[in-house]
């Protein structure tokens, strides 16, 4: 396990330093449009973008960092590098949960009204997709009082088992960033609660945000089918 | 028991919205057969049209996937006559283009609001049945766009605007216009349609007062209105702009009301509504002189034009027309039709006893106007004045209306005699006169202008169109002031 | 454990020396805390602001060239697509160049809420909250606290109104009781917690205490309902994204004092 998350780190900081060092894109030169009108799409020969028709340019001449090493898309949550807490109490980064579809949402424990619906939405699409290897994460907008016990006891009463269940706390700063990823709002109105928008996110197995539900009392369905699909 | 009460309560007034829903299933139109359930054939890109025009109709198109596109501009716009505003607009024109759909047309919007634009703004259409009429699904961040969609179920004629945050001053600023669901098989044929749509404005400045100016925060909230206004600006349907049809035309306008404050008594002086589609719904009304537009509505009238000549369309709280602005144009050419209108068939005298109060009480305080220093500077400051206080009857180029008001260009009447002309601009005229060889019969009020500004306006007229060219001053105003 | 405490530590200070390569830290102003009621907030209770420290000026255009030389990942091609949209820089010409007629003293905009924080992380400071900002924005030149003169709120309208501010120049505006410039009339500013604004821009139902939408319906009710200016910040902060990019957003950053 610390073999594990030693290297994982070094990988990390190696490239958060390193990405000044060039890297070609193999031997042959590829092109892209330098307005990016169609995001990443390249070319193995020079022309004309067929959106805007501009020259295309070489890649490397744009491209001062490079991909991750391990091909992580720039659109992943794994390039967010924040550290958190299981209810396990053990540290990750969010890179960690590489290899797996994970549906998300973000709760706080003490929430009493619309919280244990969506904890009950999760239940629902976790029996309803019957399939070990999806991960479901809950992560906590008050980190502040969910700490590492309190989440663990909070999945027991809400009967969140196995390993398939991630319960996170993470900094103020790093939550308040993961709910942006999610384009999540929510905000502290007192001691004790917090007024909150209601989504759940699915991300395909490399960490791209794939599909999003907003609202309670949904159906399901088109969301459990797409963790399916993700999964074929 | 606190709780279990309210859930009865709760439990009422669930029992009561269904029942209500139920009653409301018939979104039906002629054959009974529920909106919802009409179905859509192929796809279409819809026509917007800036005010005063409108798209063609529908007729019997089948139902269809209709794109709508539109685009929200922040941008600068003459209000009045050198005094310009920020308009925050759909489609770059107050009102907002025109959306012309059939019932059981699905509609996709595609809001986009514009990269230069400093505001977040979204869309609330009255024809969207849905939470907030789409404005909560088409919130949308300057250089952003957001698409949503929605099934037309019941026909009329509606509003769309504005509902973001503060929405009183999104509205204020022009976010307005209409969106048209025909029935089944369209309305009838007409000659020509037009778009027309009320709204106030509240500026820093009063009514006139030159440059760019901002929106008033407090003058809104007081509905104290410096202009009111048809199609955004005072002359939008006057001059050139005015509408324009034939003798024996059939007339369709869609008029509505953005307010954000005023309810519109839209008339049309010398015309009478054969028809008017009430608030913009199914019911119809005929022979109707004046018909009320609240903010937020709208309505259909539809008239046949036997005369011609200028019908001044006026929201008839009177003073909106005259002194705010209210006021638009529709001219129709062709020949005279003396059975329908004759002109004057017989003058007589009417001399009642005591006299009536024809001047204002005088307005101290106001502030000082700055006074002309050279006959040029007299002429730009009379034109000034000309297009706030006597453009509207005696129009562009002193041209007059036949049969209302007389001419001031080439006019005999003025060119002979200046003090008459002084005297009639400090004093008002009522009764009848002949310019030009034509009879008149109207009346023209005494006009609040300073002495200053009478011989301002008199030397612009006197400058223009042909006249003598004689430069009134202000002394010679004060002497015919004193001489009465 | 200990290990691993130490690697990080030492990775750390590694990383440091290698890309702490930050310009001269931006001058900035001490702001005195205190209640405030904030325009959304729980019935009509007020907040505490600590003390802190904000920027004097708007980041420049200049400011932010600096940053990306030294920062590569945040330069036009190479922000990865999760921490700013295709409108990232959207005027400049390169990497390293900003757009043609674009003024080095205008306040940067078209950034992202990620590379505005990481501009400031990178100066050992932070975005501002709402609170913050909108605590020092309510000072007019010479009170702390503007809140109620009518004619300091008429101007603000007027300047957010006004169109293509984001081309002045930062310090053209007007300097309040803080010593700090432009807080209004140049460029709105991005805050760290802007998305707790819960606003749907359906304004006239954010006033609804809908339990299914929100756990405390009832705080999301407005606080004055005259504060047109408050209005429309609040209405822009509900209406963006920590990705998008826009041409009148800015941003300067705060520090604990």
């Amino acid at each position: 396990m610390k073999i594990k998350y030693l290297t994982q780190l070094l990988s990390l900081v190696l490239l958060v330093n390193l990405f000044a060092c060039q890297k070609q894109n193999d031997s042959s030169e590829q092109y892209i449009c330098p307005m990016k009108c169609e995001d990443h799409k390249t070319y193995d020969h020079p022309g004309i973008c067929p959106v805007c028709k501009m020259d295309l340019v070489k890649v490397s001449s744009i491209k001062e960092a490079v991909l991750d090493e391990d091909g992580i898309s720039d659109k992943s949550i794994f390039n967010l590098t924040s550290e958190w807490k299981t209810q396990n109490n053990e540290t990750i980064h969010l890179n960690d949960l590489k290899g797996k579809v994970m549906v998300v949402v973000m709760i706080y424990t003490s929430c009493e009204a619309a919280c244990p619906r969506l904890v009950a939405d999760m239940r629902n699409i976790y029996a309803k997709v019957d399939n070990p290897a999806v991960d479901y994460l809950l992560v906590s907008i008050d980190p502040e009082k969910d700490t590492p016990e309190k989440l663990k006891a909070y999945a027991k009463e809400e009967h969140l088992d196995g390993d398939q269940w991630i319960l996170l706390q993470g900094g103020l700063d790093d939550v308040r960033e993961f709910s942006n990823v999610l384009s999540m709002k929510y905000k502290k109105i007192s001691p004790i609660d917090f007024s909150h928008t209601n989504i759940i996110s699915v991300f395909d197995k490399n960490g791209v945000l794939h599909y999003q539900q907003e609202g309670l009392g949904m159906s399901n369905d088109k969301l459990v089918e797409e963790v399916k699909n993700l999964n074929k | 028991m606190k709780y279990r009460l309210e859930s009865r309560l709760i439990m009422i007034l669930m029992l009561g919205s269904i029942i209500s829903l139920a009653g409301c299933n018939g979104n039906s139109h002629e054959n009974g057969e529920s909106s919802m359930d009409i179905e859509v054939n192929g796809k279409i890109n819809a026509q917007l049209t800036s005010p005063p025009f409108v798209p063609d109709p529908i007729g019997s198109r089948p139902a269809k996937q209709v794109i709508v596109d539109m685009e929200i501009l922040e941008q600068e716009g003459q209000m009045a006559n050198g005094v310009s505003y920020i308009y925050w607009t759909f489609g770059g024109s107050v009102p907002g283009s025109f959306i012309r759909t059939r019932v059981g047309d699905e509609v996709e919007f595609t809001l986009k609001n514009h990269p230069d634009n400093k505001l977040p703004h979204n869309i609330d259409l009255h024809a969207v049945t849905g939470p907030g009429g789409g404005a909560s699904s088409s919130f949308v961040a300057p250089g952003h766009e957001i698409t949503f969609s929605f099934k037309t179920l019941n026909p009329g004629l509606y509003v769309y605007h504005c509902a973001t945050a503060p929405v009183g001053m999104h509205i204020a600023n022009g976010m307005y216009g209409l969106i048209l669901v025909e029935p089944a098989g369209g309305y009838p044929k007409v000659d020509k349609e037009y778009y027309i749509m009320q709204g106030d404005f509240y500026t820093k400045g009063n009514n006139g007062e030159p440059g760019l100016q901002p929106f008033d925060m407090q003058k809104a909230i007081d509905e104290h209105a410096d202009y009111v206004v048809f199609n955004g600006a005072t002359d939008a349907l006057t001059g050139d702009n005015a509408i324009t049809a034939e003798v024996g035309e059939t007339i369709r306008l869609f008029v509505g009301n953005g307010g954000p404050n005023l309810t519109s008594s839209f008339h049309v002086i010398g015309e009478i509504f054969d028809k008017v589609y009430v608030e913009g719904g199914k019911l119809i009304n005929h022979d109707v002189q004046t018909t009320l537009i609240p903010a937020g509505g709208a309505a259909i009238v539809e008239f046949k034009v036997e005369a011609p000549g200028t019908f001044v369309l006026v929201d008839h709280a009177i003073f909106r027309a005259f002194n705010k602005g209210a006021l638009g144009m529709l001219k129709v050419t062709g020949e005279d039709n003396p059975s329908v209108y004759s002109g004057t068939i017989q003058e007589g005298i009417y001399q009642p006893e005591g006299g009536i109060i024809q001047t204002m009480p005088g307005n101290k305080g106001a502030p000082e106007a700055p006074i002309a220093q050279s006959v040029s500077e007299r002429i730009e400051m009379g034109k000034q004045i000309y297009a706030r206080t006597c453009l509207a009857c005696h129009q562009e180029e002193g041209q007059g209306i036949p049969n209302a008001f007389p001419p001031l260009a080439k006019a005999d009447y003025l060119n002979d005699d200046v003090e008459r002309a002084i005297a009639i601009v400090l004093h008002g005229k009522t009764g009848e006169i002949t310019v030009n060889g034509k009879n008149y019969n109207s009346v023209m009020t005494a006009q609040s202008l300073t002495d200053e500004q009478v011989a301002n306006v008199l030397t612009y007229v006197y400058s223009s169109w042909g006249n003598s060219g004689v430069e009134v001053t202000p002394t010679m105003v004060t002497k015919v002031k004193s001489s009465h | 454990m200990v290990k691993l405490k130490y690697i990080i530590a030492f990775l750390g200070l590694f990383s440091l020396s290698l890309t702490g390569i930050c310009q001269t830290p931006t001058a900035m102003k001490p702001i005195k805390g205190g209640t405030m009621l904030p325009l959304y907030g729980l019935d009509s209770s007020k907040v505490w602001v600590d003390d802190f420290l904000l920027d004097e000026y708007p980041v420049t255009n200049q400011q932010y060239l600096d940053f990306v030389k030294n920062y590569p990942e945040w330069q036009k091609f190479n922000v990865k697509s999760i921490f700013a949209d295709g409108n990232y820089l959207y005027n400049w010409r390169g990497n390293r160049q900003l757009g043609e007629n674009m003024n080095p003293n205008s306040p940067i905009t078209n950034v992202s809420w990620f590379a505005a924080k990481a501009f400031c992380a990178c100066q050992d400071k932070r975005l501002p909250s709402v609170d913050e900002w909108e605590l020092a924005a309510k000072a007019n030149e010479t009170k702390p606290n503007a809140e109620n003169d009518s004619l300091f709120n008429q101007r603000i309208i007027e300047s957010y109104e006004t169109p293509n501010t984001y081309s002045k120049t930062v310090g053209s505006t007007y300097q309040n009781y803080w010593g700090v410039y432009d807080m209004h009339g140049l460029v709105w500013e991005w805050t760290s917690d802007f998305n707790s604004v819960l606003i749907s821009g359906e304004s006239r139902q954010d006033g609804d205490a809908d339990r299914n939408l929100f756990c405390a319906g009832a705080a999301i009710s407005a606080s004055n309902l005259r504060d047109y200016a408050a209005f429309m910040r609040y209405a822009f902060r509900g209406s963006i994204k920590a990705d998008y990019n826009i041409k009148n957003l800015g941003f300067r950053c705060a520090r604990t004092n």
